[in-house]
């Protein structure tokens, strides 16, 4: 990959924060925090990492880390950060080593007596900014697990670094504004999306569907009993027409009973990305509105953290083996056109097309073939990126970051630059991306780097070769 | 030095050789237990326990996963591991000490293979070593330990290898046998508090991995409360701004 130019340097890198607010609060960060307590700050940051160690499993993973991380540097060549920039802070084992060192140094015998020994003062303010950087600078995708012959996971570290930093006040504006909507606002969801708003959507799209293909689609809402609980990514109801409509024009062919609950509608959960009990609380706002309705599975819409977050975690907080089975739509359509009850036309997208995979679902080999098969079944030029699949390369958007506009510059000149280059190679007119924060990403990113390619979702292609009847 | 030879490979290698095994089953129980609490602590039994496998197996031997990236470095470290492992546990002589002292042994190596080994794992090691300094993503991350671990571990390599290959003054030999019997003293003695605990670790990794990812139902509440901002979580406005309520019953060390 061809390094940044200096000039793409100055401008992924040029932060937009006034100067007095990053003095204020001590943070040289491009992205906009919230003020809070800046005093004590190194602390405090240790009470929230001995806080999250006494209540969580992190311990044993860290203790591993430390006893076994070998800094081969191997994982530098799976990094879409590092390969950008080329700077040795942005290796992942060098941005895990920030809060491994601190965990050595304060929280294991070896590092306390090392340090009296030989006058360690430990944390300090300083390597607080650092972390406060270099964990947003990562989009937490993972792919540098894979290729750690020690099985450090540093998505992990990531996502431990930014929680602890969470408990001290330092979390991205955009996110903590998102999150207290969808946990303490009126409309309880990360877009502010009121329901009068929702339903007025609802219809708008059923119309759509008459007008577009001439069958009567409905969208239903508060289905009690109904089979499946539908939470799609809530931008989706604001930016994603024909991702709906594709979703919902499945379910009628299938005829299975499905519903969209006025209680909960979100599947967003940004606490995947910065705070366990932040993806507690909202991951049991699924479970309520599933219990209010009866419904028999969670279904989630083409989101990949929204989907992580629900499959991971809903048996984690709401149950264990007892909790309700998540799936997603993929899955659910796959399925659907595996046992016959969904037809498809086969060539129905004649332009090339080409598929993303989300990291958060594509990485466990969670969903990897089944929309490839659909797409398959329904493209008559049908390519694949390289790498692909478990291997797949981030869109420069994970981890939250594409939530965050001040830092889009960062996204599309550094994090994403790899995906770009694949993105052209294959000389796609459509990319499918079945991810809400992957869609955006890509979009900023093919406007960037002036790419003639559409980012579609897979149920938008969907949509046009349903055959009825 | 012939005495301080034979107390190296004698009392001293038993010590070593001792407190090498039981650090490492220290860790290794240690790791064992924390697992053991992590799963009971999470409300979430679904354990993947087929890409566990798979994964961690697929590490031990990664001859189909390790050349596909940094084919250099690979090559160089996996043949280094190998002459790490075959030479000191299956040389001839070291499995005849063995019979000696023990009364039982194993089957060796031929003698041409393992001298072989030995150079084949002081180059490497010399590689590993000097790669340290030549792939820049490397650079920045080696500590101090990482720097001086392959070249601690090819000195009982080279001195073995000249002790018996060489036609040496005997002054030469001895000197070199203590060096060759204390390095590696001193390897054994080291291992369990280094990097070098992945020889019995490795194989754990991936079920660690899986297992912290098993975030305990309450945790997060639990955190809040015990930091005195279970009334404040992190969501509401501002809620930084105050001091937190110093939190007793948790503090760094």
């Amino acid at each position: 990959m061809e390094p940044l130019s200096t000039e793409e340097r100055r401008k992924a890198f040029a932060s937009a924060k006034k100067p007095d607010i990053v003095r204020k609060q001590r943070l040289p960060v491009r992205y906009h925090v919230e003020d809070f307590d800046v005093t004590d700050r190194p602390r405090r940051f240790l009470q929230a990492f001995a806080a999250i160690l006494k209540h969580t499993n992190y311990r044993v993973a860290l203790d591993h880390y430390v006893r076994v991380s070998a800094k081969c540097a191997r994982c530098s060549v799976k990094c879409q950060v590092y390969l950008a920039t080329g700077d040795e802070r942005d290796v992942p084992c060098h941005r895990s080593e920030l809060l491994l060192s601190v965990y050595r140094r304060h929280f294991t015998v070896s590092g306390v007596l090392r340090a009296r020994v030989l006058g360690d003062a430990g944390l300090t303010d300083d390597k607080i900014q650092e972390m406060a950087e270099s964990f947003y600078n990562c989009t937490a995708c993972r792919r540098c697990y894979f290729e750690c012959p020690m099985g450090v996971d540093h998505g992990l570290i990531t996502h431990l670094g930014r929680y602890i930093l969470s408990e001290i006040g330092i979390v991205p504006r955009a996110l903590a504004v998102s999150v207290r909507e969808q946990l303490l606002g009126a409309t309880g969801n990360t877009s502010a999306v009121p329901v009068p708003a929702l339903i007025d959507t609802l219809e708008f799209l059923s119309e759509e569907i008459k007008d577009g293909i001439g069958v009567d689609v409905s969208f239903p809402v508060d289905r009690q009993g109904a089979e499946y609980l539908f939470l799609p990514a809530v931008s989706d109801f604001l930016m994603e027409a024909e991702t709906l409509m594709g979703n919902a024009t499945v379910f009628h062919a299938t005829g299975d009973s499905w519903t969209i609950g006025t209680g909960y509608f979100d599947g967003i959960n940004y606490g995947l990305f910065y705070s366990d009990q932040i993806l507690e609380h909202v991951v049991k706002k699924i479970q309520v509105e599933a219990q209010r309705l009866g419904v028999r599975k969670i279904l989630i819409g083409e989101c990949g953290h929204a989907s992580r977050s629900a499959k991971y975690f809903y048996p984690a907080f709401c149950g264990g083996k007892d909790a309700l089975p998540v799936i997603n739509i993929m899955e659910y359509t796959h399925q659907a056109w595996k046992e016959g009850r969904l037809k498809l036309k086969a060539g129905a997208i004649a332009e090339r097309v080409t598929y993303h995979d989300p990291c958060n679902i594509a990485r466990p080999g969670w969903i990897v073939e089944q929309p490839r098969e659909l797409l398959k079944a329904i493209c008559g030029d049908y390519v694949e990126m390289t790498p692909n699949r478990r291997d797949n390369i981030c869109c420069g958007g994970g981890g939250g970051t594409v939530s965050i506009d001040e830092i889009q510059p960062y996204r599309t000149l550094v994090g994403g630059k790899a995906k770009a280059d694949q993105i052209r190679a294959t000389g796609a007119k459509y990319c499918v991306a079945p991810c809400a924060n992957c869609k955006k990403q890509l979009r900023e990113l093919v406007a960037e780097h002036g790419i003639d390619c559409q980012i579609v979702g897979l149920h938008d292609l969907l949509y046009k070769a349903i055959v009825f009847g | 030095m012939e005495s301080w030879i034979e107390f190296g490979r004698g009392p001293l290698f038993r010590i070593a050789f001792s407190l090498m095994l039981l650090g490492l089953a220290r860790i290794f129980a240690l790791t064992v237990l924390g697992l053991v609490e992590a799963y009971g602590r999470s409300s979430d039994k679904i354990v993947n326990w087929r890409e566990v496998r798979n994964q961690t197996i697929a590490w031990l031997f990664p001859m189909n996963r390790l050349w596909r990236k940094r084919p250099v470095y690979s090559t160089i470290s996996f043949f280094f591991h190998l002459g790490l492992l075959l030479v000191p546990l299956f040389l001839a002589a070291h499995v005849l000490l063995w019979k000696r002292a023990a009364g039982f042994a194993w089957p060796a190596l031929p003698q041409r293979l393992s001298n072989y080994l030995a150079l084949v794992a002081i180059v490497a090691g010399l590689g590993l070593f000097s790669g340290r300094f030549l792939y820049p993503a490397a650079r920045k991350l080696s500590r101090r330990q990482d720097l001086a671990w392959p070249l601690l571990l090819v000195l009982p390599f080279i001195t073995g290898y000249v002790c018996s290959n060489l036609a040496i003054r005997p002054t030469t030999y001895d000197a070199m046998m203590l060096v060759h019997v204390y390095s590696a003293n001193l390897i054994m003695l080291l291992i369990p508090f280094t990097k070098i605990a992945h020889c019995v670790l490795a194989p754990l990794s991936q079920i660690v991995t899986a297992m912290a990812w098993k975030f305990p139902a309450g945790a997060g509440d639990r955190v809040a409360a015990t930091l005195g901002h279970a009334d404040r979580p992190t969501w509401v406005k501002n809620s930084r701004m105050v001091q937190a309520a110093p939190a007793d019953e948790v503090s760094a060390k």
